[in-house]
C-alpha cells in the first residue's frame, strides 16, 4: 500500500479562517516529477492548500511531508519550495537576472556561479535578451516567465504555481502553459499547478485533483476524470455538460425520448432529476429516418470549431441542448431548422432536480 | 531646388505649429491652477529675490547677503539647520515604523482614525501646541508631576522646555504625524507577494528587508526625511510661541523684521534671509535628487 | 494546536497603538487635566470654568466662523480648480505633468515666512485687503500634499477607458468629468479636501505675518490674558479639529459603503 517514493504528501490538512473551513482534512500524494493540477471553483481552498505547502500559512492540524520528511513545522524560508504567484511578484528594484538569481543569493552561492545559473534559466524561458530589464519594463507574460525562472533556479523540492497564467491574455496563456509543461518535464520538477480553468488543468497535468469545499473530490488522470467522473460535481466541473431535466425510475433516466442507465444511484432518488450529458453524447440530425427513440427540437445556432462544430437547439419542451458533431454532419443544419435529438450515451449521471 | 526646400521648411513649420498648438491645447485647462500658483507663490517670491539684491534706494547690491551671512544671522542659520536635521532624525524612524505597522496590520477602521489624527496633528503647532506642552511638561506640568511620581524626573538633568532640545521635543508632536502621513503610501505600495516570494526563495525576514524591503522604501524615506527637515527648518508659529526670542532662528528673525519690531539699517535684509532659506532647502534637495536618479530606472 | 476563532491583533500592532496613544494622550491628557482646574474654587477642584471663559469671549464665535469659512473656500478651490486639473493631466495632459509636479513641490521649498514677505511687498493692495486671499494662500500651501494625494488616487483608475466609454455613449466632455469620473475619484478627492481643511484651520504663520485675524491668531492674542483659559482653548482646538475630520472621514466611509451595496 505504501508507495516507495512520494515527493509530497499531505495528510489530514485542515485550516479554517474565522470559523470558515477552507481546508477540510485534505489528503494529497504527489509523485516525483509529476505535475498535479488543483482544480476547483473559486474559494474551494486551492490557494490555501498551496500556501500551506509553501509554509506561508500554518495548518490548524494535519501534516505536510516532503520525501517522507515531516516539514509541517518548518518555516517557509527553510522549505525549499519555488512559488509563482498570479502576478506582480517580481522584486521591482531588481533586474530580471537579479530576480532569477535571488534564491541562490539567499543560499550564499557566489556571484559568478549565481549569474551563470540565472542566465541559464532565463535562457530556458527564452528571455536571455531581457536579462538587464527591470520588471516594469517587461510585459505580463515576460514577467511570469522570469518568475518561473526565479522559482526554478533554486531547484525546488516542489514547484508551486498559483494561477500563474490567469492575468495574461488567452493567446499568451496557452503558449506559456505549454512552455511550463515542457520545462517541467525537461527538469523533472515535481509541480503543483493551481487553476480554476479546467481546460488548462486537463491540457498540461499528469493528474488533476478536483477540489470542492476544502476537499479533493477526485484525483486522477485527465481522461479518467473526463470519462469516468466519481461524482456529478466532478462530471459537471470537468468538460462541458448539458443539464437536462429527466425522469428517474430507480435505474434509468428517461430524457430526450430515450433512456440511459444512471451510474450514480448512491443518493436517495427523486423521480424528477437533472441528467448530465456531454455534448458529444447528443446527436442532432434532420428527421428523415425516424427509427430510434428521439425528441424534436429547433436549431438555434451552429458554431464552427474546426473538425467539429457545436450546435445548440431548443427541444419541444423548451430546454436548450448543445451537441458536438463532426462538422461534416452539420452542413444541412441551419438556425430555425427542425431536427431530431438523440441521446447517444448508455450511461449518465444525475443530480437532484433542484441541486 | 528651391521648391522642395521651401516645402520641407513649410512642413517643419507646420509640424512645429502642430506641436505648439498641441502644447497650448494641453495648457489651457490647467491655466486656472497655473495662475493661482503664479499669483500666490511665484510672483511674491520672485519679487523677494529681486529686492534682496536692492539697497534702500533700489540700487543693486550684495550687502544684504553679506550681513545675512554673518554674526547672529549666521548663528541663526546654523541653529535652524541643525534643528531641521535633529528633528528629522528623531521623527523619521518612529514615524516610518509606525506607518509600517499600521498599514501592514491595522484594520480599515483603525487606518481611518489614524489618518484623521495624523492630519490634525501634522497641522498642529503654534500657541495651542506650546500651551499644551507647557501644561504637560512645564516645570509644574501635570505630566511632569505624574512622571516624577513614578520616579522619572525629567527636570533632573537641567532640561527646560524653552531650550533648543525642548523645541526639538515639541516639534516631534507634529513631525512624527507628518512622517506617518507622507510615508504611509510608500508602505501601502509594498506587495505581500514580495515578502512571500522572498520567503519561499529562502530569504529570512532580515534578508527580505535588506534586499527588497529597504531598497524599495528608501526613495520615499529620503523624500519624507527631506520634507521633515524643511518643515522644522522653516517652522515659525511653534518656535515663536515656545522660545520668546531666546534662541536665534531664521524664521523668527524674518518675522520680527516683517513686523517692524526691529529696525535694521537695510530694509531688505529680511528678504535676503528669506532667499537664504530657500537656498538651504534647495540645497537639501540635492542628495534626494541623486537618490531619485539612482532609482529612476526601476521606479515607474 | 487549537486556535482561537478570531484573530488577535498582533503584539506589534498593540504596542504601536499603545505608544501612539501615550505620545498623543500624555501631552493632551495632561493639558486637559490642567484645563479643568478651577483655582478660584480652591486647589484640587475641577470644572468647566476655563472652557466657559473662552466660549463667552465675544469674538470666539466670530473667529471660529471665519476660520471655517476660509477653510471651506480653500476646500472649494481644491474641488473646483485642482481636481479637474489633475483629472485632465491624467487624461490628456501627460506632457505637462512634470511641470505640475515641480510647481506643486515649490511650497515645500519656499518657507512660509519668505512667502509672507513677498505677499506683503508685491501683491496689489486690493488683493491684500481681501481676507479671502488667505484661502488662496492656504490652497497653494496645501498643494504639495493635495496634488500628490489626488494624483496617486486618480492614476490608479483607468480614466482613459472610462472616459472613452462614456464619450462613445455620447456624453460631452464636461458631463464625462462631472458624472462619470467624479464619483470614481471620490476617495482621493475626499482625502485632499481633508488635507486642505486641516491646513487651513491650523495656519498661523502667513495669517499673522499678513496681519489678519483668524481663529489661530485670535487664540494667540487671547491666550495672553488667561493661562488656564488658553490651555483649555488649546485642548479644544486640537480635539475639535480631530472630531471634525473624524466625522468627515466616517461619513465618507458610510457613503462609500452605501455606494458599494447599491451597485
Ligand atoms: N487570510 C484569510 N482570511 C480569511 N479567510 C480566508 C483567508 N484566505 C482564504 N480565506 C477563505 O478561505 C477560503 C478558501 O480560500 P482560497 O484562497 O484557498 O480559495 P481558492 O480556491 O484559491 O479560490 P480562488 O480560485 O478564488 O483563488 C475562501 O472562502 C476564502 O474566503
Ligand atoms: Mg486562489
Amino acid at each position: 500500500m505504501k508507495k516507495k517514493s512520494t515527493a509530497l504528501r499531505l495528510r489530514g490538512v485542515t485550516k479554517s479562517f474565522a470559523g470558515l473551513t477552507a481546508l477540510d482534512s485534505l489528503d494529497l500524494d504527489v509523485k516525483p516529477g509529476e505535475l498535479v493540477a488543483l482544480l476547483g471553483p473559486s474559494g474551494c481552498g486551492k490557494t490555501t492548500a498551496l500556501r500551506i505547502v509553501a509554509g506561508l500559512e500554518k495548518a490548524d492540524s494535519g501534516k505536510v511531508l516532503v520525501r517522507g520528511e515531516d516539514i509541517t513545522e518548518l518555516p517557509a524560508h527553510k522549505r525549499h519550495m519555488g512559488m509563482v504567484f498570479q502576478q506582480y511578484s517580481l522584486f521591482p528594484n531588481l533586474t530580471a537576472e537579479e530576480n532569477a538569481a535571488f534564491g541562490l543569493r539567499m543560499q550564499g552561492v557566489g556571484g559568478a556561479e549565481r549569474k551563470a545559473r540565472a542566465l541559464e534559466l532565463l535562457d530556458l524561458v527564452g528571455l536571455s535578451a531581457l536579462a538587464k530589464r527591470y520588471p516594469h519594463e517587461m510585459s505580463g507574460g515576460q514577467q511570469q516567465r522570469v518568475a518561473l525562472a526565479r522559482a526554478l533556479a533554486v531547484e525546488p523540492e516542489v514547484l508551486l504555481l498559483d494561477e500563474p497564467l490567469s492575468a495574461l491574455d488567452a493567446k499568451v496563456r496557452t503558449s506559456l502553459r505549454e512552455e511550463i509543461r515542457r520545462l517541467q518535464l525537461e527538469l523533472g520538477t515535481t509541480t503543483i499547478f493551481v487553476t480554476h480553468d479546467q481546460e488548462e488543468a486537463m491540457a498540461i497535468s499528469d493528474r488533476v485533483a478536483v477540489m470542492s469545499r476544502g476537499k479533493i473530490e477526485q484525483i486522477d488522470t485527465p481522461d479518467v476524470l473526463y470519462s469516468n467522473p466519481a461524482s456529478s460535481f466532478v462530471a459537471s466541473f470537468v468538460g462541458n455538460m448539458n443539464r437536462i431535466p429527466a425522469q428517474f425510475d430507480g435505474k434509468h433516466a428517461h430524457l430526450l425520448g430515450g433512456k440511459a442507465k444512471v451510474s450514480n444511484t448512491d443518493s436517495a432518488a427523486p423521480t424528477s432529476v437533472v441528467a448530465l450529458v456531454r455534448p458529444e453524447n447528443i446527436r442532432l440530425f434532420k428527421p428523415a429516418h425516424n427509427a430510434k427513440a428521439v425528441a424534436d427540437a429547433t436549431v438555434l445556432n451552429r458554431s464552427f470549431l474546426g473538425p467539429v462544430s457545436q450546435v445548440t437547439a431548443r427541444t419541444a419542451d423548451g430546454h436548450v441542448v448543445s451537441a458536438l458533431l463532426p462538422t461534416a454532419d452539420t452542413g444541412d443544419l441551419h438556425a430555425g431548422d427542425a431536427v431530431a435529438v438523440e441521446l447517444l450515451a448508455k450511461q449518465i449521471m444525475i443530480e437532484g432536480s433542484n441541486a | 531646388m528651391a521648391k522642395p526646400l521651401s516645402n520641407t521648411v513649410d512642413k517643419g513649420a507646420a509640424n512645429r505649429g502642430a506641436l505648439v498648438s498641441d502644447f497650448t491645447r494641453q495648457l489651457v485647462p490647467i491655466l486656472p491652477l497655473l495662475v493661482l500658483i503664479v499669483v500666490f507663490l511665484i510672483w511674491p517670491i520672485v519679487n523677494v529675490a529681486i529686492m534682496a539684491f536692492e539697497d534702500n534706494y533700489g540700487n543693486f547690491t550684495f550687502d544684504n547677503f553679506v550681513v545675512a551671512s554673518q554674526g547672529v544671522y549666521a548663528q541663526a542659520f546654523g541653529n535652524s539647520i541643525s534643528l531641521g536635521i535633529y528633528s528629522a532624525l528623531l521623527a523619521s524612524i518612529p514615524g516610518a515604523v509606525f506607518a509600517y505597522i499600521i498599514e501592514s496590520r491595522g484594520s480599515e477602521f483603525l487606518k481611518r482614525i489614524i489618518n484623521s489624527a495624523t492630519s490634525v496633528l501634522a497641522n498642529s503647532g503654534g500657541v495651542p501646541l506650546a500651551f499644551m506642552f507647557i501644561a504637560a511638561f512645564g516645570a509644574e506640568g501635570s505630566a511632569t508631576v505624574l512622571l516624577k511620581a513614578i520616579g522619572l524626573d525629567i527636570y533632573a538633568g537641567g532640561f527646560t522646555l524653552f531650550s533648543y532640545w525642548g523645541l526639538v521635543l515639541v516639534y516631534c508632536f507634529f513631525q512624527i504625524p507628518i512622517m506617518v502621513l507622507v510615508f504611509s503610501p510608500a508602505v501601502q505600495a509594498l506587495r505581500r507577494e514580495w515578502t512571500e516570494a522572498a520567503r519561499s526563495l529562502g530569504a529570512s525576514k532580515w534578508q527580505y528587508w535588506r534586499h527588497v524591503g529597504f531598497p524599495l522604501l528608501f526613495p520615499s524615506f529620503s523624500a519624507s526625511f527631506l520634507l521633515l527637515f524643511a518643515s522644522a527648518f522653516s517652522a515659525y508659529a511653534t518656535a515663536r510661541a515656545m522660545t520668546v526670542g531666546t534662541i536665534a532662528l531664521v524664521p523668527l528673525m524674518i518675522g520680527t523684521l516683517i513686523d517692524g519690531n526691529v529696525i535694521v539699517d537695510q530694509f531688505n535684509l529680511g528678504k535676503a534671509l528669506a532667499i537664504g532659506m530657500v537656498l538651504v532647502t534647495a540645497l537639501a534637495m540635492v542628495p534626494y535628487l541623486l537618490i531619485q536618479r539612482r532609482v529612476a530606472r526601476w521606479q515607474k | 494546536m487549537k486556535r482561537l476563532g478570531f484573530k488577535l491583533p498582533s503584539a506589534g500592532l498593540f504596542i504601536a497603538v499603545l505608544l501612539a496613544g501615550v505620545f498623543v494622550l500624555l501631552p493632551l491628557g495632561s493639558a486637559s487635566e490642567y484645563s479643568f482646574r478651577t483655582p478660584a474654587l480652591g486647589p484640587g477642584t475641577y470644572g468647566w470654568d476655563n472652557y466657559a471663559w473662552f466660549v463667552s469671549q465675544p469674538d470666539f464665535g466670530t473667529f471660529i466662523t471665519l476660520s471655517l469659512l476660509l477653510a471651506a473656500v480653500a476646500a472649494g478651490i481644491t474641488l473646483l480648480v485642482l481636481v479637474p486639473t489633475v483629472v485632465w493631466l491624467n487624461l490628456r495632459g501627460q506632457k505637462l505633468r512634470p511641470l505640475m509636479e515641480f510647481l506643486t513641490l515649490l511650497p515645500l521649498v519656499i518657507p512660509v515666512v519668505a512667502l509672507a514677505i513677498g505677499a506683503q511687498t508685491s501683491l496689489p493692495v486690493e488683493l491684500q485687503s481681501n481676507q479671502y486671499s488667505l484661502s488662496f494662500f492656504y490652497f497653494v500651501l496645501a498643494l504639495p500634499y493635495t496634488y500628490r494625494t489626488l494624483d496617486i488616487g486618480i492614476r490608479a483608475i483607468p480614466l482613459k477607458t472610462l472616459s472613452e466609454a462614456a464619450r462613445s455613449l455620447g456624453a460631452s466632455q464636461i458631463k464625462v468629468i462631472a458624472l462619470v469620473l467624479a464619483p470614481v475619484v471620490r476617495g482621493a478627492v475626499i482625502a485632499s479636501v481633508f488635507l486642505t481643511i486641516a491646513l487651513s484651520l491650523g495656519e498661523f504663520t502667513l495669517t499673522s505675518l499678513l496681519h489678519w485675524q483668524t481663529f489661530t491668531t485670535w487664540v494667540t492674542v487671547i491666550s495672553q490674558s488667561n493661562i488656564l483659559g488658553a490651555i483649555a482653548l488649546s485642548v479644544f482646538t486640537i480635539v475639535a479639529a480631530f472630531a471634525l475630520l473624524l466625522v468627515v472621514g466616517l461619513v465618507s466611509i458610510r457613503t462609500k459603503r452605501r455606494q458599494v451595496t447599491e451597485e
